[in-house]
């Protein structure tokens, strides 16, 4: 039970000292005070964020299933907010600026998304405590959570962040799955988004859909849209196995790979290390996950082991689409990877959720 | 299958997909990726030293380099380039737009300094260098350029230097030149550009993703040019060209035993600044101008040989005996071979062949001609050393030519007539020979038998290369045929019938022949060619006229420079 409580909070620093080393790299030679010092900001952070794992990871996680709608309300009341009076940074409006950090509503949006499903779909009939999942027809089961959903998702998109969008969605796919509703609601959900894919395109922003095309084709815009993929796979391929060495990364400290310390962690690290460190460090996240599986298969309660389920899905679509970008499998969209990427609000969101998964594991052992 | 063991293999699929994406990028494509990077942060910056220098056999300087001041800009410290742009025109006097053309057109990259004035000269340099302070985007470059310390001197024989061309390129690629690189033209130049060429050095550095300088990885001198010691005679040299004057023509001082060439003028000449300063107008008319002054005529130029190719039919006859030194032939003005009347220009009654030498007698020779036949003349040519190249080692050397019956009958499918046997046995018809051939020809009775190789390099980087250069072949002819041949070239200056009299009250003693090349539409072409003094001859000299009149006024020329030489104590 202490296992689980030790393991991921030391993968989770491992990683996240990777990632300072990382940030310090790439950032250390730019002009001006902020961008040296950004790497002792991430360490805050991450101190933060440690302090968020011991109290989550104590504070039993059934409050959750009490709080859920009030944490739902707060989720939309902040992406309204952004909405409305969101800071513009980088052509998108996702920020929010609080006193003098600014927070990212949508990293937090997701886990409580999470916990929002994990909840719905494991109440339980008054009278034989089964599942009520079970039971659900195609508006319980299906139209009513993701109305939802689709509200926090579209404002999302609409910020624009499509990325997050996006794993919403697939969340969202991978918690119907898990729960006990019929495959047939999951094949209809499908293909109702399939049918819709030509109707999204048009919704598409225009650097959307560019980026979209170019992933089909990096060379059709190499100085252009296409730039980053094409200066992301050279930064990884030109670590070759051993890399080039810490603070030896050209790509990405005489900055040919834009976001170097954000969206493009990987490609930095990636060229400093080779093929060795990143196959660490493929490893270490694989584990991260891996534990979280393994707690839900041991947790006996419905809601907690969705829940924990939930999580690890969620940081494992986020490595698995941020990673595939860097390697130009994925169309770039602007998810950080977690625990490594520069950003305050990720690390929080990414620590507060690992603190839950250990308190499942914990929990557990009371009953 | 549960669900969730089913996500869990989709989590190991995923981390396996990116473990293959992984290997692709690091290990199958690893190396290209890694050429493309340090193509995006390293850049050469080319240092350029020094061209050879080349020295006559004093060793005065006769090309060096000067430096040249160029004006660059830096575009990554320039800010806004239009300031100093406008500040580089009013110091430069250069009118604003043709700067900002010449720095639209440069730009490469940020890092990378453009040119936007070549050659500015060193009083603007060092106006522009003080309001560097105020413009620090602008770098004064210096660059070695060649100086010519006597201008158009030796030009044919030195060349120039330009841009290579597309053609020199593709050629030479292999030998690490690349474009624009700075080569040799024509003469010592363009032969020797191998050890004249100095060698590149260069700073590799680092620049960022906007072309900006970052640091400096490495760091190679560039090499020197080596120098190149020729065996002209710097003051000869000038003679020559100074008693050539306005003349179209050519004027070669030779040293009849080894081949090395003393001097060696062709007029018109140009001035080899030009294309280091880069005046396109005075190139171009270089280029367009009908009396062709880039044409080096000592070497390549080709002219019918006229009389003074009468020596080799002399030297034919007395080897393959059919002539002795008593045969007499009458000269009546003219004599009639087959129909047609040939005639010679005066008339000379008997003679032996010393005073049809001396007094270039054509009927005497048609005569010769005749008994010896049109093969044994084209033969002696041969052996003399015309038409083919001297292997003189300047480019773009001419072959010539002497026609005889077979080629006669191969190529043109012709006879050969008697009348064509007589019209070469006083190298008219299709004879064309090149100066320097004629005066190597001459060569041969001044060292007593010997075809030797010209050439006009004598030392490369201080070594002596002379042994290398010098190929003296024998031509196996009896002392007694050179002996007598000399005695009717010595006739020609010192006997007052003699064609070269005129040359007779010099200081020294010269013996020679002139020749009055008949060429269709216009004036002939004037031969002299001889050697002096007359017994051990030092120097042989030939003297040609483009279209110069008669024989008498090339001797003229001759008798000029011989003199001048004299004076300036030079014999």
């Amino acid at each position: 039970m202490r296992n689980s409580y030790f393991v991921i909070l030391i993968i989770a620093l491992i990683i996240a000292a990777i990632g300072i080393l990382s940030i310090y790299s790439t950032t250390y030679q730019k002009e001006g005070k902020l961008w040296q010092e950004i790497y002792k900001r991430q360490i805050l952070w991450v101190l933060l964020g440690l302090t968020m794992f011991i109290i989550m990871s104590n504070l039993p996680y059934r409050w959750l299933w009490d709080w859920t709608y009030f944490l739902n309300a707060a989720a939309l009341f902040f992406l309204f907010l952004v909405f409305m009076l969101g800071v513009v940074r980088l052509g998108a409006q996702r920020w929010l600026k609080i006193a003098w950090f600014n927070f990212q509503p949508s990293e937090l949006a997701k886990l409580i998304i999470v916990i929002f499903l994990s909840r719905y779909f494991s109440r339980k009939e008054v009278y034989d405590t089964s599942l009520l999942s079970t039971k659900f027809g195609i508006f319980r089961g299906l139209i009513l959570p993701f109305l939802f959903v689709a509200i926090p998702m579209g404002l999302i998109i609409e910020q624009p962040d499509l990325g997050s969008g996006l794993m919403i969605l697939f969340l969202f796919i991978a918690v119907l799955y898990l729960s006990k509703l019929k495959l047939k609601y999951i094949f209809i959900f499908l293909l109702i988004m399939i049918l819709a894919l030509p109707l999204v395109w048009q919704i598409l922003r225009d650097y959307q859909k560019e980026r979209l095309l170019v992933f089909l084709n990096p060379n059709i815009d190499p100085l252009g849209a296409g730039y980053t993929v094409i200066q992301s796979k050279i930064a990884i391929g030109s670590g070759a196995i051993f890399g080039k060495g810490w603070l030896s990364g050209t790509q990405s400290q005489l900055h040919f790979l834009p976001e170097a310390h954000t969206d493009f962690i990987f490609a930095s690290f990636a060229e400093e290390w080779g093929l060795l460190g990143s196959a660490v460090l493929l490893i270490l996240y694989y584990l991260l996950i891996k534990q979280g599986v393994l707690i839900a298969q041991r947790t006996n309660d419905y809601f907690g082991r969705l829940l924990a389920l939930g999580i690890s899905l969620m940081l494992g679509i986020q490595v698995f689409i941020n990673i595939a970008m860097n390697l130009g499998l994925a169309p770039v969209v602007g998810l950080p990877l977690p625990l490594m990427s520069y950003g305050g609000s990720c690390v929080l969101a990414t620590f507060v959720a690992l603190g839950i998964l250990v308190n499942i594991d914990r929990t557990r052992a009371i009953f | 299958m549960n669900r969730t063991r089913i996500v869990n293999l989709i989590v190991i699929f995923m981390f396996l997909f990116l473990s293959l994406g992984l290997l692709n990028l690091e290990v199958i494509q690893g190396r290209r990726l890694r050429d493309l990077s340090d193509k995006n942060s390293i850049r050469l910056l080319p240092q350029i030293g020094a061209r050879g220098k080349i020295f006559d056999r004093e060793g005065n300087i006769i090309v060096d380099n000067k430096l040249s001041y160029d004006a660059l800009i830096l575009p990554q410290e320039a800010g806004q380039p239009d300031k100093a742009l406008a500040e580089g025109a009013r110091i430069l006097e250069i009118g604003l737009q043709d700067l900002k053309n010449a720095f639209n057109n440069g730009y490469i990259a940020p890092s990378v300094p453009v040119v936007i004035a070549k050659n500015i000269g060193l009083k603007k340099a060092i106006a522009l260098e003080e309001v560097k302070f105020d413009f620090p985007s602008i770098i004064i470059h210096p660059s070695p350029i060649r100086h010519y310390s006597y201008n158009s001197l030796a030009a044919h024989v030195i060349g120039y230097v330009s841009e290579i061309d597309r053609w020199r390129l593709t050629k030479l690629a292999d030998y690490g030149y690349k474009t624009k690189d700075i080569v040799g033209f024509g003469g010592v130049e363009e032969k020797y550009d191998y050890y004249l060429r100095q060698e590149e050095g260069g700073l590799s550095v680092q620049v960022d993703h906007r072309g900006r300088f970052v640091r400096v990885l490495g760091f190679r001198q560039p090499r020197q040019g080596r120098d190149i010691e020729l065996t002209l005679n710097l003051k000869i040299q000038k003679i020559a060209e100074q008693n050539l004057a306005d003349r179209k023509g050519a004027v070669i001082l030779m040293d009849p035993y080894t081949g090395e060439i003393i001097a060696m003028a062709s007029s018109p000449n140009f001035n080899p600044s030009v294309f280091s300063d880069k005046s396109g107008y005075s190139i171009s008319g270089l280029f367009n101008n009908p009396d062709a002054p880039l044409i080096n005529r000592a070497t390549s130029g080709l002219y019918p040989a006229g009389s003074v190719f009468k020596l080799i039919v002399a030297t034919a006859a007395l080897e393959t005996k059919k002539l002795n030194p008593s045969t007499t032939f009458i000269c009546q003005g003219s004599m009639n071979i087959g129909k047609q009347k040939f005639s010679c220009w005066d008339t000379h009654y008997r003679q032996n062949l010393i005073g049809a030498i001396e007094r270039s007698c054509n009927v005497f020779f048609y005569r010769t001609g005749l008994l010896l036949g049109a093969q044994t003349i084209h033969d002696y040519a041969i052996k003399f050393g015309l038409a083919k190249p001297t292997a003189f080692e300047l480019p773009y050397e001419a072959s010539g030519f002497i026609p005889s019956p077979l080629w006669r009958k191969i190529n043109k499918f012709k006879n050969w007539f008697d009348g064509d046997t007589a019209n070469l046995s006083i190298g008219q018809g299709d004879v064309l020979v090149t100066p320097l051939q004629i005066t190597r020809m001459m060569a041969v009775f001044a060292n007593g038998g010997y075809l030797v190789t010209p050439y006009v390099v004598k030392a490369i980087d201080a070594k002596d290369i002379s042994s290398y250069q010098r190929k003296i072949t024998s031509l196996h002819f009896k002392r007694s045929t050179i002996d007598y041949i000399r005695e009717g070239l010595r006739d020609v200056v010192l006997s007052p019938a003699g064609t070269a009299n005129v040359l007779a009250d010099l200081a020294v003693s010269v013996a020679g022949k002139t020749g009055t090349a008949q060429a269709p539409g216009g004036q002939p072409h004037a031969w002299f060619v001889g050697f002096f003094p007359f017994k051990n001859p030092k120097f042989v000299i030939c003297v040609f006229l483009e279209r110069g009149g008669p024989g008498y006024l090339s001797c003229l020329v001759a008798k000029q420079i011989i003199g001048m030489m004299i004076e300036e104590g030079l014999i």
